[in-house]
């Protein structure tokens, strides 16, 4: 079923009533959500780039100046889709008791020698994008690469001006870091 | 035990003859062709142009109505039958229709998982020559929970049954049903102590065990010498068989009503439309790419009292999961670097996995009730052989929680697989879930009678949040997505306990803009009880390290728990009709600690402990994940948390950056908008004080992995993926600059 922009918008923000949200859940998917979502999105964000993924909640990958980056709605960029966005983040990292106690008080506090709770944090605008709960000294975990040229020739059907390779480049962040190392 | 034959039924048996299947094939044959079709083609039974279906959509449509009746007919069937609270109460069974070679057409609702295990074990049965060695005839019974075969665990027994038409196998039934008595070692049908196949308990390895829809006298006898409650299992089994009989007399009459050829090829489209249909879901919802997620999965073995003493190890194991969603639409699910099986119950096997993909990948993509083996075909799991996913011999192994890995792993494929449809637009159908572990206890009960006692009341769980509302409070168990707690008085009948609370426990839920939902403690006052023990039981093997759950800056929901409070004063407590314990109160300061008495905090795998009358256990479930930053909560919602009691003021402000107060003179709270405004844009300001680049951070964890600087069972459990991966070990490695002889200490 096709869902207005309104009702997206509504939707998105939790505030739809609740009927129209159930129809929303449980009818049939529309296939031009994709569309409609990008141009709602396009509309509610303040740069001019175009959106070609909503990435997670306040992110997407645009296209800005033959580059393919992430970025934050707030105009705060990340870098290269393929490298983790994670990686050029803010963190507090929470990895003793007293950190973890703050969101997990008493009875619901992991143990900080075998867990780390690590929150990624908009360096721009102070906004939490993602918790990440691993066994310390697990790497950063690149959640999600998508293979843009992929969905936008073979699944949507309208190809991207130009191809990029959808590899993992995170190495080249790390290579950069470790070169005082070495 | 004696089923009365269907009356008419007679007319549709006759002698088997050899070959059974269709166009004079043996079964051996029929499932070897298939296999070749489909290898050949790429599409169920080489159908690569289905028509039948097509051909009349009503008359298809129609066909396929009356396959779902017939099957919730089956089941509801099943419910009024059995005596056991796991049927009744929370409905833990499930019934589908199989094709000759054991591919699944049609299932009812229930526990899904069951939907290619049941039928890796007609094949099972197909592939060692049941057909000649052994016999198929019609009314034949057979009865399999060996995990070796297929499966999830002992508990689950399946009861299989052919369908003939006019000497011709057409088709199969079969039944699942959890079992709360398998005759395992104490405690129970999921014990942890176990680390052995015996003390599994009975395992029915395919086996005959009726014929003329009559249960054998001998396999009656063995069930009613070997276990603790016979009758409840015997009972299970005349509910399961009249199931059976229900569905295999509806297909006869589908049967006579559509035309045999019809319901053949058919059933067979719809397997293959299913398969299509889950292509073009995948392909309509969701973005092709690579997914990553990590699970980590701690195996408290060092004190259980287990017969093998190489077992009495703790050690934690790590499964990275990476997904792949192809060009084609195909789903792959890599394990590349899961780490070593071990001596414990809690390995999966490859079928385990494909059981909790089968429910996973039904419940959040193929819900349209056509779901069947075609709901698999396009998904794929990679599982290296002799990791904790799939040991190279399962079979001298326990298998009694194989649920465990499962549960952890597939909870958090959900959440893969909700950033795809983030991507995608379609936040509704975003979701996660989670395992949850609790007690069990063994002993004689309120009738003198010694068995196991085991209460399931699944429905606890919270469900994690979407992206476009908080998750359902309770209700979250994806297993079987029909859930509920069951009644409290009907549990209490069956267990020597009293249910001292069922309250919504607000520090359970993952945190977010939307919130998972609430999760409900058990809370068990022994009565009545003799004799008792009580240990965990446990449905997911993440404890001390919190499941990777939470969605787009949510936070997944804190560590659950196990509480046993001993030798308490609540017999004074009730003799002085003094308020008793009924819920947790703030996690930090728990109302338990008010009562006189030893307070045992358990990890979620105890070993047997003594319990005794007026002994309390509590088993609090964790909630899955929330999703969105909990400072951008909209503060009408977090007020009516706050009405409900499903949030209080610390929650207000530590989480959410809310300020609220109680108006006394209206009993109504209030949120002050304007200080939390202001109060938000501190924290956020705050959060960029503290927090650093992730390259300092990186630097930091560094040198602690080179100094191994880290716990020991971590150091261990890296070793130990490292053994089985070069590619694990390389990404390790390189992520973290570490030298190429890095061995965290660890020799």
């Amino acid at each position: 079923m096709a869902v207005s922009k309104d009702d997206l918008r509504d939707l998105f923000a939790g505030t739809l009533a609740w009927d129209k949200t159930k129809e929303i859940i449980s009818g049939p998917k529309d296939d031009d959500r994709f569309e409609a979502v990008l141009e709602l999105l396009q509309e509610q964000v303040r740069w001019p780039e175009r959106i070609l993924l909503p990435l997670r909640e306040h992110l997407y990958i645009v296209e800005s100046g033959g580059s393919r980056i992430v970025k934050c709605d707030c105009g705060h960029e990340f870098g290269d889709w393929r490298r983790n966005w994670k990686m050029s983040a803010a963190i507090i990292a929470r990895d003793d008791i007293a950190s973890m106690e703050e969101i997990y008080p008493g009875l619901r506090r992991p143990d900080p020698n075998l867990c780390e709770i690590r929150e990624f944090i908009c360096p721009g605008c102070g906004v939490l994008l993602d918790v990440e709960s691993v066994p310390v000294g697990y790497p950063v975990v690149f959640d999600a690469l998508p293979d843009i040229d992929v969905f936008y020739d073979d699944w949507l059907g309208r190809p991207l001006e130009d191809h990029q390779d959808c590899e993992d480049r995170t190495a080249e962040i790390i290579s950069k870091w470790a070169k005082p190392l070495l | 035990m004696t089923i009365q034959a269907t009356p008419g039924l007679d007319a549709t048996l006759s002698p088997a003859r050899d070959p059974i299947s269709e166009t004079g094939r043996t079964l051996a044959e029929l499932l070897a062709y298939r296999r070749c079709q489909y290898d050949a083609t790429g599409c169920y039974a080489g159908i690569t142009h289905p028509h039948v279906l097509n051909d009349d959509p009503v008359r298809a449509e129609l066909f396929h109505s009356r396959l779902l009746a017939a099957l919730i007919a089956g089941r509801e069937t099943t419910r009024m039958v059995s005596a056991s609270p796991f049927v009744r109460e929370v409905a833990e069974l499930a019934i589908g229709i199989y094709t000759p070679e054991g591919d699944n057409i049609a299932q009812s609702p229930g526990i899904q998982v069951h939907i290619r295990c049941m039928g890796e074990v007609i094949q099972w049965m197909i592939e060692h020559d049941y057909e000649h060695e052994v016999g198929i005839d019609p009314g034949d019974l057979f009865w399999c929970n060996d995990p070796t075969v297929a499966g999830m665990h002992p508990a689950d027994v399946y009861d299989i049954m052919p369908v003939f038409w006019q000497g011709e196998l057409v088709a199969w039934v079969c039944t699942v049903i959890m079992e709360m008595d398998i005759g395992a070692v104490s405690p129970g049908c999921m014990p942890i102590a176990n680390v052995e196949r015996a003390t599994d308990g009975m395992r029915f390895v395919a086996e005959k065990v009726g014929t003329n829809d009559e249960l054998r006298h001998d396999i009656e006898l063995k069930i009613k010498n070997s276990l603790d409650m016979a009758d409840i299992f015997l009972l299970d089994r005349k509910g399961a068989i009249a199931a059976n009989i229900r569905v295999r007399q509806e297909i006869c009459r589908i049967i006579d009503e559509f035309g045999l050829d019809f319901f053949k090829e058919a059933g067979r489209e719809l397997i293959e439309e299913e398969r299509r249909n889950q292509i073009a879901r995948i392909r309509q919802r969701t973005v092709p790419g690579r997914y990553r997620n990590v699970v980590p999965l701690e195996f408290y073995m060092a004190d259980q009292p287990v017969s093998w003493l190489p077992a009495r190890k703790d050690h934690i194991r790590l499964v990275p999961v990476e997904m792949r969603i192809e060009r084609d639409g195909a789903l792959v699910l890599d394990f590349e670097g899961a780490g070593e099986w071990g001596w414990h119950p809690f390995n999966a096997t490859p079928s385990g996995m494909w059981g909790g993909l089968a429910f996973s990948a039904v419940q959040t993509l193929a819900y349209d009730g056509r779901a069947n083996l075609g709901s698999l075909l396009p998904l794929d799991l990679r599982l290296p052989t002799g990791s904790v996913l799939n040991p190279e011999d399962v079979r001298p192994l326990a298998t009694a929680s194989i649920w465990a890995p499962v549960i952890d792993v597939f909870s958090l494929w959900c959440g893969m697989v909700a950033n795809s449809y983030y991507m995608r637009g379609f936040r509704e159908e975003m979701f996660t879930y989670r395992g949850g572990s609790g007690l069990q206890m063994a002993g004689y009960d309120q009738y003198g009678t010694r068995r196991p006692l085991l209460a399931a009341p699944t429905g606890n769980f919270g469900a994690g949040a979407t992206g476009v509302c908080d998750g359902l409070d309770a209700g979250g168990a994806l297993i079987t997505a029909e859930v509920d707690l069951g009644n409290t008085e009907i549990w209490e009948c069956f267990m020597p306990y009293l249910d001292l609370g069922r309250r919504f426990e607000p520090y359970s839920v993952g945190w977010g803009r939307f919130r998972s939902g609430a999760s409900i403690p058990t809370t068990a006052m022994l009565h009545r009880s003799t004799e008792t023990i009580a240990a965990g039981v446990v449905g997911g093997a993440a404890e001390y390290i919190l499941p990777n759950l939470g969605l787009g800056g949510g936070y997944p929901g804190g560590r659950r728990f196990n509480v046993v409070l001993r030798n308490t004063d609540i017999a004074e407590l009730i003799e002085r009709r003094a308020p008793l314990y009924h819920e947790l109160g703030h996690p930090a300061s728990p109302e338990f600690e008010r009562i006189d008495g030893e307070i045992l905090r358990l990890h979620h795998m105890p070993p047997p402990m003594e319990v005794n009358d007026h002994d309390i256990l509590i088993a609090s479930v964790g909630s899955p994940g929330g999703y969105g930053d909990p400072l951008e909560r909209d503060l009408e919602a977090l007020r009516i948390d706050l009405e409900e009691g499903l949030a209080d003021p610390e929650i207000a402000e530590n989480i959410y950056g809310a300020l609220a107060e109680l108006d006394p003179s209206r009993n109504e709270w209030e949120v002050d908008v304007e200080r939390t405004e202001d109060l938000r844009a501190a924290r956020r300001r705050e959060r960029l004080a503290r927090a650093v680049p992730v390259e300092d951070w990186w630097r930091r964890t560094r040198e602690r992995l080179v100094d191994g600087d880290i716990d020991a069972m971590l150091l261990e459990m890296y070793q130990s993926s490292m053994k089985m991966s070069e590619a694990f070990t390389s990404e390790f490695k390189q992520f973290w600059a570490l030298p190429d002889a890095w061995t965290g200490g660890v020799q």
